[in-house]
């Protein structure tokens, strides 16, 4: 699909600007009723996804070109998917898509924002997205007794992604994790320096040459160590893996998941029992990449059609991807196995949450904007009383750390892995 | 067209660099609506010289100043959700997006009113009144459309009319930045009191501010409103529910809330249905009516699920849709509940009405509480992508608008059947009207008719349906000025004004004098109000042609 493709979708955009708000039917508190935080701060129409259809369609028009305030309107977004959620309760249209699909034209046309360009200029040649060398890759690990898979075999490979591989507070996070699965007899290794991006957050920016390569090479990897389960504790990793290969025709061949769902497993297997208090009260934020933009990829192929005179469906019928089968009960559901922990919910959650304000490429170009958001984020957690906000990807933690120093924030910020580690 | 530097300079002056602009990229997000296509022949109207984010009516009275100086047309909007709320008349215009102004500034829950600033939303209303056992009405658009949008500029009718009113009267007072940039207050606000009542003492202007269909930008920009609010039975908070793995839209209610209670009888047919109606009103016990559209419905994820359910419907019971009614009752005391509830069985009873368990099983009856009480949005929108509202939600008696139903239906079933638009079924036009005040003012007469905007047959057929119901030279006769609040008229397009105006005591004459008493300069956008004089335009006869570009005539 190109942008153009969505044509049908730039003229059948209403401007109701559902886009901007979480769906009603789940809103409660009015405080936090929005769900964009692209035009919650900048309050343009443009920034919201009705505006980017309007974006394409005067393109397509001719009436604009992809100028600078085009591509800063197009990249101070997440890429979240809320407004995608939103859309969908009303409409058949695909804000999302056309997002990503006009992000790859402004790359083909060789416009990037520039701290993008500068990212992608590091993936090229170290193969993350951090601006760090490719040999540093593995150190996350330090004196951990695990397979090298570049020189063993193991049945699960276990991939740290690029911001736990190189964000050294994180460190203990990714480490924590693979502890868990070794202490439940899990036969796992790493890839160490050899592991490199999943090419995820570079297929946001656009790049979509990039994922491609970096999904061939991932291929050929874990084919060649012969692993059959990839366990990842980053939820970007994750919908790069389960999703968006999938959606481009490099699907791993693997069994892929997310940390959170294989601890499930463990636990339900009891290889791993939850026993020591945990006495906290936390919230859970859902990632995006694990919740809405981790719902499976749906392949179709097949035609608009008018029935009943003028109405417009899909032969054969289109099964819309409408946010609601991310991973969503199984981090809850973890939590609420912990002794002494409390879960509380925010007011905005699973398909409808409030992004971290990381994703996108957002916490590379506007870092302002990133904080601004997990900020609003972090106000949310302690309006509904909790002491910690837990999460499930090291992109969220690390920006909701920063924020709550930015902002003078006592509430804690965990990563699931670490509250599960603190209950065994 | 581009501001000069002078007129730009003195804006961004105003309202500070951050929230103006002139990038073509954001000015073109202020001018594709849905709608457009209709009007214009393309989904772009006239692209705003420069939109900017106003905070307050300091801001707002400075701005029109500056317009009235340079000679700079304006608008105000809120959601922006109609296209006549964006539409300009003039290329040297500005649009004031009103979102930084979103507060709601009062709940007066003792003297049941709340003021707001033009951004809040009916649905956000309703989430905070609910706090203090308040209500204000349901809003036909859906959940994003503006509380001051609604209630003092623009026309809409909806389900709880019959308890809550119309939405022009429900206005208490508002604070009007005039086109001239002077700020009026109506009512007890212009005496100095806070906004209680809209007529006084003080200057009475309801029907200037909003008469029958609202100014809509015409003269002025309101920047606060004070709004009568009606008592809520329901919780002060609430959640909609659904399963994992649903789509966001199977969100609901577990039941219909404790202080309510929603029957749905089906009669023998629709007059039976409708004489009903008139008792249920009559008896004073409604909280919000609906005839023929049950919202009981589990509500469709999109366009294929909804095809597939009614290709799985069973037939007779679509059937008996057209016959039936929600009845929402509410009650401060069960005893209360229980009265409503007996008077309700006790019509049905007489009219010979009977409880379908399909329409009346708990979850179908919570469904159509959500429906009744907050809108399900505009799913019409997605069936073909555009709709007319056809017969204009004219006001009258219920007889009169069963006549006009009647008659529109045989017109739109012709185009239905040549396949130009959607074609709910084959049987009987389906006949609803919206009672205000338990009909002791009337009632409001809705249909709408499902086009495909960019299908060229469909747009001509649309173009030749209304023109058919409006053209006063035609057979169809309708009662009343073809202008729902301007939804079937952009000024410049289908001069409903000019042409309507000899037929009712040239009403259009004193409006255009109150145009130009407001707006001497005539800078405030008058695309869906009326112009301060008719250009002149083709003719035929003495009629006004429709003004549809078409893309040949543009060279395209």
């Amino acid at each position: 699909m190109s942008w153009q493709d969505y044509t049908h979708d730039m003229q059948r955009c209403t401007r109701c600007s559902y886009c901007k708000w979480i769906p009603y039917r789940y809103m409660r508190n009015t405080d936090f009723i929005e769900g964009c935080p692209s035009v919650a701060r900048y309050n343009w129409h443009a920034y919201a996804a009705g505006g980017k259809f309007n974006m394409a369609y005067s393109l397509l028009k001719g009436r604009i070109d992809i100028d600078d305030t085009f591509l800063d309107v197009l990249y101070r977004c997440q890429m979240d998917g809320s407004c995608d959620v939103s859309c969908k309760v009303q409409q058949d249209i695909e804000p999302l898509q056309l997002m990503q699909e006009l992000r790859i034209k402004c790359v083909e046309e060789g416009k990037l924002p520039q701290p993008h360009q500068t990212v992608i200029q590091g993936l090229r040649e170290e193969d993350n997205m951090m601006q760090a060398p490719k040999s540093d890759r593995g150190k996350w690990a330090g004196d951990m007794d695990v397979k090298d898979l570049a020189i063993d075999k193991a049945e699960v490979v276990y991939h740290a992604g690029c911001r736990y591989s190189y964000d050294k507070e994180l460190w203990p996070v990714a480490r924590a994790g693979l502890s868990l699965l070794q202490k439940a007899g899990v036969d796992v290794g790493i890839m160490g320096a050899d592991e490199v991006c999943c090419g995820g957050r570079a297929y946001e920016l656009g790049c979509s040459d990039e994922m491609e390569k970096y999904a061939q090479r991932q291929l050929e990897t874990f084919r060649a160590a012969g692993v059959s389960t990839l366990v990842t504790p980053c939820a970007d990793c994750y919908a790069s893996f389960k999703v968006l290969y999938d959606k481009i025709g490099k699907g791993l061949g693997i069994e892929v998941f997310h940390i959170t769902q294989y601890l499930e497993r463990l636990l339900k297997e009891g290889k791993l029992k939850l026993t020591k208090k945990v006495p906290l009260t936390v919230t859970y934020h859902d990632p995006c990449h694990l919740g809405r933009l981790a719902e499976p990829w749906v392949h179709w192929q097949g035609k608009e059609v008018k029935v009943q005179g003028q109405m417009i469906v899909h032969d054969p019928p289109k099964q819309y991807r409408r946010g609601a089968n991310g991973v969503y009960e199984i981090p809850r559901n973890i939590l609420k196995s912990i002794p002494g922990l409390k879960l509380v919910e925010m007011y905005r959650i699973k398909e409808y949450a409030w992004c971290c304000g990381a994703g996108g490429g957002v916490i590379d170009a506007y870092p302002d904007f990133a904080l601004w958001t997990a900020a609003e984020r972090l106000r949310e957690a302690g309006a509904v009383g909790a002491e910690a906000i837990v999460s499930a990807c090291p992109w969220c933690k690390r920006n909701f750390l920063d924020a709550a120093r930015e902002t003078d924030n006592d509430i804690k910020v965990y990563d699931l892995i670490e509250l599960v580690q603190k209950a065994i | 067209m581009k501001l000069a530097k002078q007129e730009y300079q003195a804006l961004e002056y105003i309202v500070g660099r951050e929230y103006i602009t002139q990038e073509l990229v954001i000015l073109d997000t202020y001018n594709q609506v849905w709608g457009n296509k209709f009007f214009f022949d393309e989904k772009h109207s006239t692209r705003p010289s420069a939109v900017v984010l106003p905070a307050s009516t300091d801001e707002i009275q400075a701005i029109v100043r500056v317009c009235n100086e340079y000679g700079i047309l304006f608008k105000a909007f809120s959601s922006g959700f109609e296209y006549l709320s964006l539409a300009l008349e003039k290329e040297k215009g500005i649009l004031l997006d009103l979102k930084r102004m979103n507060r709601v500034l009062e709940i007066d829950a003792k003297n049941m009113r709340a003021v707001v600033e033009p951004y809040v939303s009916v649905y956000r209303l309703q989430l905070e009144a609910a706090k203090h056992g308040l209500y204000t009405g349901r809003i036909g658009v859906g959940y994003s459309a503006g509380v001051v949008a609604a209630e003092c500029c623009h026309h809409g009718c909806q389900h709880t009319m019959v308890f809550t009113s119309g939405y022009g009267r429900n206005v208490l007072g508002v604070e009007w930045v005039l086109p001239t940039g002077e700020v009026l207050e109506m009512g007890t606000g212009e005496s100095g009191g806070e906004l209680f009542s809209a007529d006084g003492p003080g200057f009475s202007l309801r029907g200037i501010l909003r008469g029958r269909t609202g100014a809509n930008g015409g003269h002025g920009i309101i920047t606060k409103a004070s709004v009568k609010l009606y008592p809520w039975y329901g919780p002060a908070e609430w959640e909609q529910e659904k399963k994992p793995g649903e789509p966001p839209s199977r969100g609901q209610l577990p039941k219909v809330p404790d202080g309510y209670k929603v029957l749905i009888p089906t009669f023998p047919n629709i007059d039976a249905a409708l004489e009903a109606a008139a008792d249920f009103c009559h008896a004073e016990i409604l909280y919000s009516l609906s005839i023929s559209l049950l919202g009981t419905d589990v509500p469709a994820e999109g366009n294929d699920e909804e095809w597939a359910m009614m290709q799985a419907a069973d037939p007779e019971l679509a059937e008996e849709v057209k016959s039936s009614l929600v009845l929402v009752i509410g009650g401060q005391s069960s005893r209360e509940l229980k009265y409503r509830e007996k008077c309700v069985l006790a019509i049905t009873e007489k009219r010979g009405g009977r409880f379908l368990p399909e329409f009346n099983e708990p979850a179908a009856l919570a469904r159509s509480f959500v429906d009744m009480i907050w809108s399900n949005g505009v799913p019409a929108l997605r069936v073909t992508g555009d709709f007319l509202p056809s017969s204009s939600s004219p006001d009258g008696s219920p007889d009169m608008l069963k006549n006009l139903a009647l008659r529109e239906g045989e017109i739109v079933q012709r185009y239905e059947r040549s396949g130009a638009f959607f074609r709910r079924d084959t049987g009987q036009r389906q006949i609803t009207w919206r009672p205000e005040e338990n009909l002791s003012t009337g009632a409001q007469g809705i249909s709408v008719a499902l086009y495909d905007p960019y299908d060229p047959s469909s747009l001509e057929a649309a173009r030749r349906f209304i023109s058919e119901l409006f053209d006063p030279r035609g057979k169809f006769q309708r009662f009343g000025v073809p202008a729902r609040g301007g939804c079937l008229q952009i000024e410049s397009v289908t001069h409903v004004h000019q042409n309507w105006g000899q037929r009712y005591d040239n009403y259009d004459l004193w409006l255009r004098k109150l145009k130009k008493m407001l707006d001497p300069n005539a800078v405030a956008d008058w695309s869906a109000y009326i112009p301060p004089d008719y250009p002149d335009y083709p003719r035929e006869g003495g009629y006004v042609m429709p003004s549809y570009p078409r893309k040949e005539e543009k060279g395209e």
